[in-house]
């Protein structure tokens, strides 16, 4: 702890109250913080004090009195000493004099104030030298106790000392003045010396004046008391108490009338001051009918601004009446916050009211308000909304559809314009409406609330939320299915939502299905305005899962009516060999692939395609991969089943010509008819050999290249939906290669045997030899036939048609020579040349069995030849081969 | 209030002579609080008192600095009655200043009607010798011719302040005792004794 202060040195040591005190000494404070107290002459001047350094305080005195000590107090050092002091005196204060200070005055004036005293008695003179003290208030020396120990300045006393009192009044009065008074005291004395008589001869004038004014007096008081009685006075203190009385009740009237004036005016001053505050419960009540709640908001906050906290009565009590008429504004508003429709920025504004309208907590009403989130209600409002349209639209829209199905539906499908969309597709563009303009409304709603903008005194729940959003989708997706995806699995829809849509009469949902490319792409637009929103991913995943869907759903249609258009295209076969490379197949495949093509720009442009944040349907095992290799076996099982139906459709209408044996002599007239009716038409030949180059072009070159058109198309080679296909043609080809061959072969074979024994003809018989016999001629003749009829379409189908006809022909031919019993001479070379002949024409066209079998023929001749016969026999063949030289040629080609 | 101590310690009063501005507040100042300060400003009548070492022995000096104005001649006359010592100060570049002591000094004469006082003279500003008007020579003339000691000072430099406070107040102990051996012995001898200690 610092040292005490101590107070060693003042300027000035005194002075009046409020003069300007240096006070100097050590250890007066550290810092001005330090400097807690300073006492001059027990009087607290630390207002003052002007803490200057620890050596040196400003301070002005106080109002004291007398000599004292200066009592510096510090925090670091306490309170201190002094070893100086300070003198304070007060000067008089007169008429003519300047005073910084208020002086009590009490002391000096006496309750006569202002009335010059009428006698003077010696002792209590104030002036007893007849000199004027004014201008005499210089300060005292010192003590003049000090100076005077044993004496007064008191005249009355007995210790009373001249020279104190002439210090203490006349300190300023010359030598000369006093002189004076000197004079001016003994001329006193003197004339108090002289006595009674001579005062009464010096004013004998004066005296005799003041008899006669007496004797006046009692002559007027006589006559009074003759006029009045003896009391007169009576009567004026009567009259007097009477007037006072009487003003006094006019005086207490005024004052009362007064009063009331002024607290009329005090109310209406009041009352129209606080106009805006009487006014606005009903003012209130107007705007909100008016529904100007942003005027009614400000006015309410700016009257709890003003008045919330009053204590007035009156006030409090239109407090409460306004509160009463927000309460009840409040409950309209959350009314009109949860009716539905009404578009979110009214809905926000009027949220914004209802909160800015919240009442502040701690009244009773404030408190149950507080427990309302109109935010919140007003989301909840809107989902419920939502869904009760999307639920009031779909039964609306399934009890139309209900409703008209069993009655007329007939009729009403005949009559109803094809144009016309049916009521599933309405629903699917009203709901897509509804969700695409409701959707972002909550949506943004909820976004305000979370962004806390609308925020209520409540949490928000972010999961509520999102469980409402994504309900609300789930719901809008559900819709969709039970609309759209008539062929899906209804019943676990129905199982889970609870609702249905019959499915009606089949040619309904016949003329529904071309529409639904129109339903997906009122989901895409409604899908395209969710995305825009920002919503979460799974909320877009569950719109994603349904527009996928629907867009499988929609590939597979398009490809069923392609498939359907498919199943026409037999119609529009013209028989025209218009493929290149490869002869004989027709433009059909062409058509096919035309159509194919059109089906996939259709597809591509309406489902296919992925559109913003929409999955590719051709991941690889998924369905979708799965339904195109579906769909497109099924088309091209379709395709080739048209192909057979083209074949095997001729081969009714027309019978076959078996016109093959001129020799037997069949009617001709037939074979005229059939070559008179086909010679324009195409003959049932022909479209079976077309329908087996189409199913070979199919099979060989055609479906690879629909795989390649899917592949341009940007799906994955669909192997398995082609090698199938491929299969199934290549099974359709062989059964109808069976066919022709039969047709074609039968007849031929059939024709060896009776030809042979044309004409009674045995072959043990010797007969002439030299020449072919006219059977060989003619199954050759029959063979060339064939094979021109196949080269003239298609030139590839050559050996597979030969080859087994051959076959048959060889197969014929051992079968007739090893039922020969036995040969004549000339019979067996006859044989053996036929036979030869024919296994050496037809050897570009045999395979290894028609080869056995040819050479079971020729060692069927019994008995065998000899040298001479054989020799014979090459003779022969020799010259039957150079005459037969142009119909053996074609068959010489070996590759066509 | 005042301390027990004051009683018992020897009290010195000292007061400060000489016309207005020579600079008595300013050695003053600087003898009680090493404080000097350039700015002038007229003094009434200020009052310092300390406690010091005085020849290995403690004594209260009380140091009356009056105005340099004219004041009220009671007031001044019943201080220089009561006052032990006298500082009369005058400045050497103010030959009117050093005209005005003689007064001052007549007046103490007046008043005490004893020569042999602690008086002291004092010319300050002696950093002003530039400017000096009155010469070193008449100054120790007129205090030979007083029978008193002359000291040269500055108050601003912080010279020869110490030295004129504590040769007044020997001046003034040494008188004290001589005058309490006097009211042993005997009252009329005492002021010529005192005398003659002052001037030794």
């Amino acid at each position: 702890m610092a040292p005490q202060p101590v107070v060693t040195g003042l300027s000035p040591k005194e002075g009046p109250p409020g003069t300007r005190v240096i006070i100097r000494g050590e250890f007066l404070g550290t810092r001005v913080q330090d400097l807690i107290g300073l006492k001059i002459c027990g009087s607290d001047c630390l207002l003052s004090a002007e803490w200057k350094s620890s050596n040196k305080i400003i301070a002005r005195t106080g109002p004291a009195k007398g000599k004292g000590d200066i009592i510096v107090t510090t925090l670091s050092g306490g309170v201190g000493t002094s070893t100086v002091q300070f003198r304070a005196y007060h000067e008089t204060i007169g008429p003519l004099k300047e005073s910084a200070v208020w002086i009590e005055e009490s002391p000096s004036q006496n309750f006569a104030w202002g009335r010059r005293t009428l006698t003077q008695s010696g002792l209590t003179q104030e002036d007893p030298l007849g000199l004027s003290i004014e201008g005499n208030e210089q300060k005292i020396p010192e003590d003049l106790r000090d100076l005077f120990p044993e004496a007064c300045g008191d005249l009355s006393q007995e210790h009373f000392s001249p020279s104190w009192f002439l210090l203490e009044n006349h300190l300023a009065t010359s030598f000369e003045d006093l002189k004076a008074g000197l004079a001016y005291l003994k001329r006193k004395v003197e004339s108090q010396k002289e006595g009674q008589l001579s005062f009464l001869k010096s004013n004998a004038g004066s005296v005799i004046d003041q008899l006669d004014t007496l004797m006046n007096i009692r002559d007027k008081l006589q006559e009074d008391l003759k006029l009045h009685g003896t009391e007169p006075l009576n009567i004026l203190e009567a009259s007097i108490e009477n007037s006072i009385t009487e003003s006094q009740k006019i005086f207490t009237d005024v004052l009362v009338r007064k009063e009331k004036a002024d607290s009329t005016r005090s109310v209406l001053f009041a009352l129209s001051r606080h106009k805006f505050l009487f006014c606005l419960p009903n003012a209130v009540d107007r705007r909100a009918k008016a529904g100007e709640y942003d005027i009614v908001v400000n006015d309410y906050s700016r009257a709890k601004n003003l008045f919330g906290k009053t204590e007035i009565p009156i006030f409090r009590k239109v407090l409460e009446e306004v509160d009463q008429r927000i309460l009840s504004i409040r409950k309209q508003l959350h009314e009109k916050v949860v009716k539905m429709p009404q578009s979110v920025d009214q809905q926000k504004k009027l949220i914004k009211a209802l909160t800015s309208l919240g009442a502040p907590s701690g009244t009773p009403i404030g408190d149950k308000l507080r427990n309302i989130d109109p935010a919140w209600d007003a989301i909840e409002a809107r989902a419920k909304y939502l869904e009760a349209t999307f639920r009031q639209t779909f039964e609306q829209h399934a009890n139309k559809d209900a409703a008209g199905t069993p009655e007329k539906s007939k009729s009403r499908d005949r009559d109803r314009d094809p144009s016309q969309a049916p009521s599933r597709v309405n629903f699917c563009e009203e709901l897509c409406d509804i969700a695409a303009s409701q959707l972002p409304d909550l949506w943004r709603l909820g976004q305000l609330y979370f962004t806390g903008e609308l925020r209520g005194p409540h949490d928000p729940k972010p999961g509520d939320f999102k469980k409402m959003i994504l309900n609300a989708i789930e719901k809008f997706c559900v819709y969709l299915r039970l609309a759209i995806l008539i062929a899906g699995d209804q019943r676990a829809l129905r199982q889970s939502s609870g609702l249905s849509w019959s499915i009606g009469s089949a040619s309904a949902t016949h003329q529904f299905l071309p529409w639904i490319p129109q339903c997906l792409r009122y989901t895409r637009i409604a899908y395209a305005t969710l995305i825009g929103l920002d919503l979460p991913s799974d909320a877009l995943d569950i719109i994603q899962k349904l527009i996928d869907e629907v867009r499988l759903f929609c590939f597979s249609i398009i490809f069923k009516r392609s498939t359907d258009r498919c199943k026409k295209l037999g119609s529009q076969e013209t028989w025209e060999l218009g493929v290149e490379d490869y002869p004989g197949a027709t433009i059909l495949p062409a058509a096919l692939e035309a159509l194919l093509v059109e089906t996939l720009d259709e597809v591509q442009s309406v489902c296919m395609q992925p559109e913003s944040r929409e999955g590719n349907l051709l991941e690889p095992q998924s369905d979708g991969q799965r339904e195109v290799s579906q769909r497109l076996q099924e088309f091209l099982s379709t395709f080739s089943a048209v192909i057979e139906e083209l074949a095997f459709q001729s081969h009714d209408e027309e019978t076959p010509t078996h016109n093959v044996s001129q020799l037997l002599g069949f009617p001709n007239a037939q074979q005229l008819d059939s070559v008179a009716s086909g010679g324009a038409a195409v003959t049932w030949e022909q479209r079976m050999l077309c329908c087996l180059a189409n199913y070979a072009y199919c099979n060989k070159s055609f479906f690879p290249h629909i795989g390649d058109v899917f592949v341009r198309y940007g799906y994955p080679l669909p192997t398995l939906a082609i090698e199938t296909s491929r299969y199934t043609v290549n099974q359709l080809f062989t059964n109808l290669l069976e066919e022709y061959v039969e047709h074609k072969g039968d007849p031929l074979v059939g024709t060896i045997e009776p030809s042979m024994y044309l004409g009674r003809f045995q072959w043990d018989h010797e007969m002439e030899i030299g020449q072919l016999r006219p059977y060989a001629h003619e199954c050759c003749d029959n063979l060339v036939g064939v094979y021109s009829e196949i080269y003239s379409i298609s030139p590839a189908l050559l050996r597979p048609i030969l080859e087994s006809i051959v076959q048959t022909i060889s197969e014929e031919l051992a079968r007739l020579m090893s039922c020969v019993q036995r040969f004549s001479f000339t019979g067996a070379i006859q044989a053996h040349v036929d036979i030869r002949l024919l296994r050496d024409a037809l050897e570009g066209y045999a395979n290894e069995t028609a080869k056995n079998y040819f050479m079971e023929a020729l060692e069927a001749i019994n008995p065998p030849l000899n040298v001479e016969q054989k020799r014979k026999a090459d003779e022969i063949l020799e010259r039957v081969k150079r005459n037969m030289r142009l119909q053996l040629l074609c068959f010489t080609i070996k590759e066509p | 209030m005042s301390e027990p101590t004051s009683h018992v310690l020897p009290l010195h009063r000292i007061i400060m002579l000489g016309g207005e501005g020579v600079g008595k507040s300013a050695l003053t100042l600087q003898f009680m609080y090493n404080e000097y300060n350039d700015e002038y400003e007229p003094t009434k009548a200020d009052i310092y008192r300390k406690t010091l070492q005085l020849d290995g022995e403690q004594v209260q000096i009380d140091i009356l600095d009056t105005a340099g104005q004219k004041v009220n001649v009671v007031i001044r006359d019943s201080y220089y009655r009561r006052a032990d010592g006298f500082l009369c100060v005058f400045s050497i570049a103010d030959e009117g200043s050093f005209q005005a002591i003689q007064a001052a000094r007549d007046l103490v004469l007046q008043l005490r009607k004893d020569e042999s006082v602690p008086f002291l003279l004092v010319g300050n500003k002696s950093d002003l010798q530039e400017e000096r008007q009155v010469p070193l020579g008449e100054c120790q003339a007129r205090a030979r011719k007083w029978g008193v000691s002359y000291v040269e000072t500055s108050a601003k430099l912080h010279q020869n302040v110490h030295l004129v406070f504590y040769d007044l107040m020997r001046q003034i102990s040494s008188r004290k005792a001589s005058e309490s051996m006097a009211t042993n012995g005997g009252r009329k001898c005492k002021k010529k004794g005192c005398h003659a200690c002052a001037i030794l």
